[in-house]
């Protein structure tokens, strides 16, 4: 008898998230298991109880998902997680903090298509601002984009202590470049998006980052994307399945356009449904991040 | 392919109650996934991560379960909940803290099939004594009657608790519409010369009700125990009782015992999980429709 497929879901956080279940679920996962309030230094043994009770034909039916709202705590433990594995007996692992490394991926990529399609232009060729960037998806987004080439600022909206701060500790951890910058007034967003090429909006659901006064100073914006899928969304003028139309209420910044958020949201989805997926399919085990994930977003946009 | 069925279990409690993780599956739902020690600040989070991880097609086989203990915030969960859905991206709420709604809407529907069937009349205008009324099933009770047109009393130890429970079930559970009242035990004697009906929802193995009260009330009607432990709640009605006279009532009342009142709460809690699955809207469900489903419940059964 083929034994069921078994996800064990590491959380740090008291609850897992039911977006991340949803989704274990809808990929093909028999059994889900919720592990919750999940130290680091527990991981390692979380790891051998789930490795060594299946034998090396279960250990392939068998998955490891990390999430929590912190990304390099998520980064932590997919680590120590790998490093407890004894092969033969090791399984697929796969870390998506609050969904971010794959929103995050989708984002970048939808927002790298309309570059290219729009525009002529790579990543490599831009600045970018990503509002809301001290959250998960706005780090996430800043380390892929940055990675890429892009030359990006996380924008935090009370402090710039904060931002830089995130931003050097990333730097240090992953070889990329992010800045940080403060945007907590209309004013202070309308300076900050006059010579910007690029502008992710990872800010909290419900919170409209660009208004049509801030589009408005935009002088050389190419594309603007979106995650917040809860109204007011995060772009006026930009509809949440919107993929690379017009930003009317950028008026001086010509051909920019927009990508709203279901629009990423579908990349997204298809996304972590591939990978989850794919921890299924593997024939040798998997350790996924937002490397993988941005690899597999390109494709899918 | 059709995706599975995935109910997001949510309570304040530390843990689940099996109860409602069993009732869950044997309703149909594939997946009952647990969230423990949740705030009602988490609700909103929770919900939109529940609603777009799944197409709006898919939402219909998604539901979203509140338990833990304290009714007026599981009914402001419910609420939260409601706000926090995107249209189309909507999923089923139901709430059952402690299963006290569909243990209430049992209790009630039982005691008005009895009131139907043996004195050939109806909740309205009922003078209800809810005994040791202040939990959550008492709450829950005093209010379905009270929406039903009975005056429900909340007796309670202490009168001040007593008082502010009642005051919340009329407020803020009844939303205004209802008037509940408060009493001490104390005065439980005097209350009864007019009671036409007695709930017993104290704790287990309390006596509420004495045989010599029982024997004094000359209008008692029904008198319903949710307590299934020896000693039971009222003096002669014991777990088995379904409609049963009571020995030692001049007034000619039947009892009503926990298997009964269980029997139907157990129908209801899987007609209301069973209707977020087959619901093509999603619905919000709390204890009015808990007592829908159960009178419905009696009517194909009794």
């Amino acid at each position: 008898m083929v034994k069921r497929s078994i996800l064990h879901m590491l959380d740090p956080m008291p609850n897992n998230s039911p977006f991340d279940i949803n989704m274990a679920m809808d990929a093909g996962f028999d059994v889900l298991m919720p592990y919750s309030n999940v130290k680091l230094d527990s991981v390692y043994r979380l790891t051998q109880d789930a490795i060594f009770s299946r034998g090396p034909a279960g250990v392939k039916r068998t998955g490891i998902f990390i999430g929590g709202r912190d990304l390099g705590l998520a980064m932590d433990m997919l680590d120590a997680s790998q490093q407890a594995m004894v092969p033969p007996f090791e399984v697929s692992v796969f870390a998506d903090p609050s969904g971010a490394f794959t929103t995050a991926a989708a984002l970048v990529a939808c927002v790298e298509k309309e570059l290219k399609e729009k525009h002529g232009k790579e990543l490599k060729e831009c600045n970018a601002l990503v509002f809301g960037g001290t959250g998960p998806v706005g780090i996430a987004t800043g380390i892929i984009a940055s990675l890429a080439g892009a030359e990006t600022a996380l924008v935090d909206h009370l402090s710039i202590d904060t931002a830089s701060d995130v931003a050097k500790a990333y730097n240090r951890r992953f070889g990329c470049t992010l800045k940080g910058a403060c945007a907590g007034s209309e004013a202070d967003k309308a300076k900050l998006v006059v010579d910007v090429d690029i502008i992710f909006c990872a800010a909290k659901a419900g919170i409209q980052v660009l208004s049509s006064s801030v589009l408005k100073e935009a002088r050389q914006l190419k594309v603007a994307g979106d995650v917040n899928a809860v109204p007011p969304l995060g772009i006026e003028g930009v509809k949440r399945g919107d993929s690379g139309i017009p930003l009317i209420h950028a008026i001086n910044a010509q051909g920019a356009v927009g990508v709203g958020a279901l629009a990423v949201g579908n990349v997204k989805y298809q996304l972590q449904n591939e990978m989850l997926k794919l921890m299924l399919k593997t024939d040798k085990p998997l350790y996924l991040d937002f490397r993988a994930a941005f690899n597999k977003a390109r494709d899918i946009a | 392919m059709e995706k599975p069925f995935i109910l997001h279990m949510l309570t304040t409690a530390k843990n689940l109650s099996p109860f409602d993780v069993n009732m869950a599956m044997d309703a149909g739902w594939v997946s009952a996934l647990p969230y423990t020690n949740v705030e009602a600040s988490e609700i909103q989070g929770l919900v939109q991560d529940a609603i777009f991880s799944r197409s709006a097609k898919n939402l219909k086989r998604t539901g979203i379960f509140i338990g833990g203990r304290d009714t007026k915030q599981a009914m402001d969960m419910l609420k939260t909940a409601k706000r926090s859905m995107v249209p189309p991206f909507e999923v089923s709420v139901f709430a059952d803290p402690s299963g006290a709604f569909t243990t209430a809407a049992g209790l009630v529907a039982a005691v008005e099939h009895e009131l139907i069937a043996k004195f050939n009349t109806t909740l309205e205008g009922k003078n209800i004594l809810a005994l040791g009324g202040t939990g959550p099933v008492g709450q829950a009770a005093a209010v379905i009657a009270a929406q039903a047109g009975a005056k429900v009393r909340i007796i309670g130890r202490q009168i001040d608790k007593a008082q502010h429970i009642a005051d919340m079930c009329s407020n803020e559970l009844g939303d205004g519409k209802i008037t509940i009242t408060a009493g001490a035990d104390a005065d439980k004697a005097e209350y009864m010369k007019t009671a036409d009906v007695v709930f017993a929802t104290g704790a287990a193995g309390i006596e509420l009700l004495s045989a010599k009260l029982i024997a004094s009330a000359p209008h008692l009607k029904v008198a319903a125990d949710v307590n299934a432990v020896p000693p039971s709640g009222i003096a002669g009605v014991d777990a088995f009782h379904n409609g049963t006279p009571i020995y030692g009532s001049n007034s000619g009342a039947v009892g009503i015992g926990a298997l009964a009142i269980g029997n139907i709460k157990y129908h209801a809690q899987n007609r209301l999980l069973k209707k977020m699955i087959d619901s093509d809207r999603p619905v919000y469900l709390h204890f009015e429709h808990a007592f829908e489903v159960a009178r419905e419940y009696i009517k194909l059964n009794a």
